[in-house]
């Protein structure tokens, strides 16, 4: 895993990567307020909490979250093929990325339906906090699954090449952002 | 000069730690023990977190300013997280909360 660092300025032909960092940092300061109100909700109001967590249900969501891991782990796929050249592998690893974004997606809407059914709506204390993060970062995957689509229909236009593929680096440190934050959310909001 | 250095991470064996430590994570979560609990969970979550900005982010490899800008993000938090979890808990009975 070993690769050596190299502190050079940044190439101008990677304005684009350098604007996705820049969204990246302001990212994390926009989830971490959104977090830091779970974390006062479950300050102020730890009697109703154990109520609250017994609706969760963690295996499905370990479950959904081995999806959005494996899914970062394809885009790094797709990204070492086209690098390579290999622009048909390029696109069946980034086949199976939207497959398992659209699956995690599917996965988020089942937890919400069991939890509607089990009366945890947006008006309850917990469920505000709790459907305002979760439905932020949900959307975040779908914007993904979107900007994945748009870059997959764009590839038959003007292919991605060995020395041409910026396009899939950026879109994958959106998704690998995406990945982090479920990492985050996975260990504060269910398993803690 | 740039010079482009393209010696390949093991993706899969990342790949293979993040899976673990979310099977780790899983069942850690169901130990009632809190001071076992909440630093295993804590320190799994921060390494994955690592490991996937380090090698699927690639800012092991990187220029250093992506970098310094995701960090920037996150010391931009910490006042978000300072007011939430020390100043408003303090503040919050004054104003009429529980």
């Amino acid at each position: 895993m070993s690769e050596a660092v190299q502190s050079t300025p940044i190439p101008h032909h990677e304005n684009t990567k350098l604007a996705m960092w820049i969204f990246i940092g302001g990212e994390v300061v926009f989830f971490t307020a959104l977090i830091m109100t779970l974390v006062l909700t479950r300050r102020v109001n730890a009697g109703y909490e154990a109520e609250f967590r017994s609706h969760l249900s963690i295996p499905i969501i370990a479950v959904n979250t081995f999806v959005l891991v494996t899914s970062s782990y394809f885009v790094v796929r797709a990204l070492e093929a086209i690098r390579q050249g290999n622009a048909r592998a390029m696109q069946w690893n980034l086949a199976a990325v939207l497959a398992l974004g659209w699956l995690f997606l599917g996965g988020q809407a089942y937890e919400w339906t069991s939890l509607f059914r089990e009366g945890v709506t947006y008006a309850t204390t917990f469920g505000t906090p709790f459907f305002t993060v979760t439905g932020t970062h949900g959307l975040h995957v779908f914007v993904g699954t979107l900007w994945l689509l748009y870059v997959l229909i764009g590839h038959r236009r003007i292919p991605f090449t060995k020395e041409n593929h910026l396009g899939i680096e950026n879109f994958g440190l959106y998704w690998h952002f995406v990945d982090i934050v479920w990492i985050v959310l996975f260990t504060l909001i269910y398993l803690i | 000069m740039q010079q482009e250095t393209h010696r390949r991470p093991n993706y899969f064996l990342v790949f293979g730690i993040l899976a673990v430590f979310t099977l780790i994570e899983t069942l850690v979560s169901y130990v009632q023990t809190a001071a076992i609990k909440l630093p295993v969970l804590i320190v799994l979550a921060l390494v994955k977190a690592v490991l996937v900005l380090l090698y699927f982010m690639h800012l092991r490899s990187d220029s250093r300013v992506f970098s310094y800008l995701f960090v920037a993000g996150c010391v931009l938090a910490v006042p978000l997280i300072l007011v939430i979890t020390v100043v408003m808990p303090l503040v919050l009975p004054h104003l009429g909360g529980s």
